[in-house]
């Protein structure tokens, strides 16, 4: 169910970034789409009545039922990147916004010739 | 005997140092670019295991002869990308260093996701290099694009996980293999979208055009010789390692890379900018490679790459500066402008003339590699393409040649043209450096046995547990 709706949420951000010439509201759907992945890698890891993988006297087998940690520090990673990236995002917006005075690609000349 | 890890450490570091070090950094760029290329030689071959967990649990770093080409073709380029346009190159020390950093590493993990983080340190430092055109908005056109290839190499990657339980490649590559073909589709074709944002591939290559259309000639050596050669060496080792692709999803990756070189040439022979026309033929070029790896033909793959690189480095660094210098790299308004610069210009034909194939040049001995290794696979309808191309590849260079040699029409008395105006189109160490690649390539052209030695050099590999890639198995006819 999170599984299709992560999926969902990839297909609305795609929609979101090819749909619209505005600079700000790409870069949200650049967001929204990061956000379903990382909710998809999330799922992947996830195991029903998983415990947290960490040795704890609760907790000292290793057999027992634990949630996949990879999937969570692959989440962090790309949650990292996905800020820089929209950091980034905005000094260009900024940027573009500085010389062309507007938001909009079409109009600053994103889309025609050199 | 140094350890690979090395080449990935030291960039970064001194990348954070020249923040701190405002006024010496185009120094310790300039220092890191050399170390970068001496380390190469005394570079310890095989695996590395980071952290203390052996692979396939931890993340390891493989050098063999084939990261060893690349990080080679990488680094001397980055070098003289730095020599050439010091000035320039001083401005973005920070986010150069990051970006060797990037590439190395590239170039060398044996995990995926490590790749995932490596491609977008590199891609990242491309962004912000991308915007010294001035022009924001291909810069954020590239970031668009380059940020949904990254999702989907990301989305690619997790369900590889999902499959297999493993990230690391070597690990991939034997699960992959017993694996149905068509399971591995999906993920296939999310992970060639990602990639080829950077190499430059027909469903993502849309971002090439602005940024360099309006590249210097700091920006376009980057991008056209470093970046989508170190991009392409991915490409391979993704695609004729890791995830080697049969039946009709190898169909469709090679029908890809054979529309990206058809559309790349045919584009390159409509345009007149000099820069447009580099920058479509490097599309084509990187189609070729592309299709060179999808049908498991890695040597010639390889030679492809390394001729374009150099060549597109020096075409494009010289391209670079007539635009600064004439403002306009327009080739018809341009006529007999090497008569003025005879060092530069020789430079520049040979690299034309070797890309279109001539032979006692570098890039013969790589097109009778290509086609010798389908002939050898029985393969005749992909050599007749790569070979009609070839001609239109010939006709535009050539082309251009003639107009930027001669100044005036056929028959008229020549005019002093563009000739009078702007000798000296480089500093002297510019012009040395960008000589001497040209002369490379015609010694590399004279002396193919040596070359291809070279290169594929013995990487043989201790153990059995690093992706296979041996350049010298692999290696195809001659």
């Amino acid at each position: 169910m999170i599984r299709i709706a992560s999926l969902l949420l990839i297909l609305i951000g795609l929609y979101g970034i090819f749909s619209t010439r505005n600079i700000i509201k790409i870069l949200i759907g650049i967001n929204i789409m990061e956000l379903g992945v990382n909710i998809f890698i999330i799922t992947v890891g996830f195991v029903k009545d998983g415990l947290a993988p960490i040795l704890s006297p609760d907790s000292l087998s290793s057999a027992l039922n634990y949630v996949d940690p990879l999937a969570q520090a692959l989440v962090l990673t790309s949650i990292v990147i996905g800020l820089g990236i929209t950091a980034l995002g905005l000094v260009f917006a900024r940027k573009i916004h500085a010389k062309y005075g507007t938001y909009d690609l079409n109009k600053a000349g994103g889309g025609e010739d050199a | 005997m140094l350890n690979p890890v090395l080449t990935i450490a030291i960039p970064l570091g001194l990348s954070f140092l020249s923040v701190i070090l405002k006024k010496k950094r185009g120094w310790v760029l300039l220092a890191a670019a050399c170390a970068n290329v001496v380390m190469l030689f005394f570079l310890e071959k095989g695996e590395v295991v980071i952290g203390g967990f052996r692979a396939p649990f931890g993340i390891n770093l493989i050098l063999d002869a084939y990261a060893l080409a690349g990080m080679a073709v990488a680094g001397t380029l980055f070098l003289a990308a730095v020599l050439v346009s010091r000035d320039k190159a001083e401005r973005f020390s920070t986010v150069l260093l990051a970006a060797l950093a990037g590439i190395n590493g590239m170039l060398l993990t044996g995990d995926l996701f490590n790749l995932f983080v490596f491609m977008e340190i590199t891609a990242i430092s491309a962004y912000l290099l991308s915007s010294a055109g001035k022009k924001p908005e291909h810069s954020f056109n590239y970031l668009v694009l380059g940020s949904v290839g990254s999702v989907f190499y990301l989305l690619g990657l997790i369900l590889l996980y999902s499959m297999t339980g493993t990230l690391n490649m070597a690990e991939m590559s034997r699960l992959a293999g017993s694996m149905e073909p068509a399971a591995l589709a999906v993920p296939v074709f999310l992970i060639f979208t990602g990639i080829a944002v950077e190499a430059k591939l027909i469903p993502a290559g849309g971002w090439v055009r602005g940024v360099l259309g309006n590249s210097d000639s700091l920006t376009g050596a980057l991008f056209a010789s470093v970046y989508s050669g170190a991009a392409l060496f991915v490409f391979g080792r993704i695609f004729a390692d890791v995830l080697l692709s049969e039946g009709a999803v190898q169909i469709v990756l090679i029908l890809l890379g054979l529309l990206t070189f058809a559309f790349g040439e045919a584009a390159a022979f409509r345009q007149t900018s000099i820069r447009r026309i580099l920058l479509y033929s490097s599309i084509g070029q990187s189609g070729l490679a592309a299709m060179l790896f999808a049908t498991g033909l890695i040597f010639p793959a390889v030679l492809v790459i390394i001729s374009n690189s150099v060549s597109k480095f020096v075409m494009f660094t010289t391209a670079g500066k007539i635009t600064e210098i004439h403002g306009t790299d327009d080739y018809r308004e341009l006529g007999g402008l090497f008569r003025g610069n005879r060092l530069i210009g020789t430079a520049f034909t040979i690299s034309a003339l070797s890309l279109t194939g001539i032979p006692l040049l570098f890039g013969f001995y790589a097109k009778l590699n290509v086609l010798a290794a389908y002939f050898n696979g029985r393969n005749y309808f992909l050599p007749a393409v790569i070979l009609i191309l070839a001609m239109v590849e010939g006709a535009y260079f050539i082309r251009l040649l003639i107009r930027l040699w001669t100044p005036g029409k056929e028959g008229e008395e020549p005019d002093a043209g563009a000739a009078t105006k702007g000798t000296g189109l480089f500093k002297p160490v510019g012009a040395a450096v960008v000589f001497i690649l040209s002369m490379a390539i015609l010694a590399a052209g004279l002396l193919p046995d040596h070359a291809g030695e070279f290169i594929s050099s013995d990487g043989g590999l201790p153990g059995g547990d690093a992706p296979s890639i041996n350049l010298s198995l692999t290696k195809g006819g001659q």
